[in-house]
């Protein structure tokens, strides 16, 4: 239910035409309140949504390409750059849209529990296999990221150097981490093997036994037409109504 | 300051609503095949080495390394994952590392999710594969030619998936094409020689001490032969 309502969200904000900030603010708004209501607050999703920001750069360079009114020109010497309003405005549009995309995201998964994911995504007709193979990552992914920050912590309590000493050649380091990887790739399938014979000893035979999640029913149908209801008519007040520059 | 991998990782907001969804089309369809396939030839073990696999993927692109110029890399995988679990194995693991970085971290969105594994879980690992199986052909079998093959794969599947993203960038209008193949697929060879050099180090290591773990793809179901059923009674 969350998943659909999560991706209806996401998709009616990436169809937003350009430049419909005050659509894109409301959104957030609501987000907030939902938020708010789930006792997690702005600031924590404000916090998780920064991880986003590094590829903000990629946008960039539409600041310059669209034409359109100037608003500055740098020189570069050997060449000038121009940006423009419809650069801007696009740019903004790309910025606003993506975080409040990733705080949506952020929201789903502060206000549900791994194992609900599973059954909502099993519920969407995820393949069983890989449903099952998620849940097992996510089981083993803490016990194998520790695995890998202890061997990075062995790696640098050995790799003293003295101050002003050159630094090894990129290839070398590269090389000491394909090392690392191996020797990750070979710990973790002795713990495959050693998982496997576990579930061996408790019964598995190739099926995964699963707690049937219950049915949907009515009302979770009804919450799901009512969020598409509600963000298609958004969509159409955003394009028609609000006014963008 | 950027970690130019990541860049692959691209949010919701990036591409436009026809680029992404056409995206999660590709993506489910080459997904499709790859889990019929790989139910194919995968017994019961699969399961649990998949996933402890996937979660093998996630943690070896923890370790990182300095790159001059102030940023680093790390390992995407895509090939390693091919060549150590066979392509089809190897597809669904990456799909599912994505899906899981996209879902649970925040490494890209949910609606972009599609064009992400595709970039880098399909093309990386399905035609890194490929091109593996070729070059290896040409240098005169497996044994031979592994790591050069392994090396130029390796480095073709990372510089493929950033010229990807960048076409899908330009395609949404997100930036125009030669400003995002300048930038993505000139960051992404630096990157890709990288991805190339821990691959084979990490391949000659795994050959050094198992040997028999790449001939993995090769086995046929149903032989439970573990290190430790073997001391069961």
């Amino acid at each position: 239910m969350k998943i659909v309502a999560t991706v209806g969200f996401i998709l009616a904000l990436s169809l937003l035409p350009v430049g419909s900030f005050i659509a894109i603010g409301a959104a957030w708004a609501a987000l907030v309140a939902l938020s708010m209501a789930a006792r997690i607050g702005p600031v924590r999703m404000v916090r998780a949504s920064f991880v986003a920001l590094p590829f903000a750069a990629a946008a960039l360079p539409l600041l310059f390409t669209k034409d359109g009114d100037a608003i500055g020109t740098m020189d570069f010497g050997l060449f000038a750059l121009t940006a423009t309003w419809p650069g801007l405005i696009a740019v903004l549009t790309i910025l606003f849209k993506s975080w409040v995309s990733v705080q949506a995201a952020t929201m789903l998964i502060f206000t549900t529990r791994f194992h609900d994911l599973m059954h909502g995504f099993e519920r969407l007709r995820l393949p069983r296999l890989m449903v099952a193979i998620i849940s097992l990552m996510y089981r083993y992914l803490a016990v194998l990221t520790g695995e890998s920050s202890r061997m990075m912590r062995a790696r640098a309590a050995r790799s003293a150097a003295l101050p002003g000493a050159k630094r090894p050649s990129v290839r070398w380091q590269a090389s000491v981490v394909g090392n690392m990887v191996g020797a990750l790739f070979l710990r973790s399938y002795e713990r495959s093997e050693r998982v496997y014979v576990a579930m061996q000893a408790r019964g598995y035979d190739g099926t995964m036994v699963r707690h049937e999640a219950p049915p949907l029913g009515l009302p979770g149908f009804a919450a799901i037409g009512s969020v598409a209801v509600a963000l298609a008519a958004f969509e159409l007040v955003a394009f028609l109504w609000l006014p963008r520059p | 300051m950027v970690t130019p991998p990541f860049l692959l990782h691209a949010p919701d907001g990036f591409f436009s609503t026809p680029v992404a969804l056409a995206m999660w089309a590709a993506t489910i369809a080459v997904l499709a095949i790859s889990l019929r396939k790989a139910g194919e030839d995968l017994d019961e073990r699969a399961v649990p080495l998949m996933g402890v696999m996937a979660a093998f993927i996630f943690a070896a692109q923890m370790f990182n390394f300095q790159i001059p110029g102030g940023t680093s890399g790390h390992l995407l995988g895509g090939v390693l994952a091919g060549v150590l679990l066979g392509p089809w194995a190897g597809t669904i693991v990456m799909a599912c590392v994505v899906g899981v970085q996209g879902l649970v971290f925040q490494d890209g969105g949910l609606v972009s999710m599609g064009a992400n594994i595709f970039n880098m879980g399909i093309v990386g690992t399905l035609g890194g594969f490929a091109l593996y199986r070729i070059i290896a052909a040409a240098l005169g079998g497996e044994l031979k030619g592994r790591l050069p093959a392994a090396a130029i794969a390796a480095w073709v599947s990372v510089e493929a998936a950033a010229v990807l993203a960048a076409f899908q960038l330009a395609l949404s209008d997100t930036t125009s094409l030669g400003a995002a193949l300048v930038a993505m697929a000139g960051w992404h060879a630096l990157i890709g020689i990288g991805e190339a050099v821990i691959t084979v180090a990490a391949l000659s290591f795994i050959a050094a001490s198992r040997a028999d773990l790449l001939e993995m793809r090769h086995m046929r179901p149903s032989r439970p032969r573990t290190a430790l059923s073997g001391e069961l009674p």
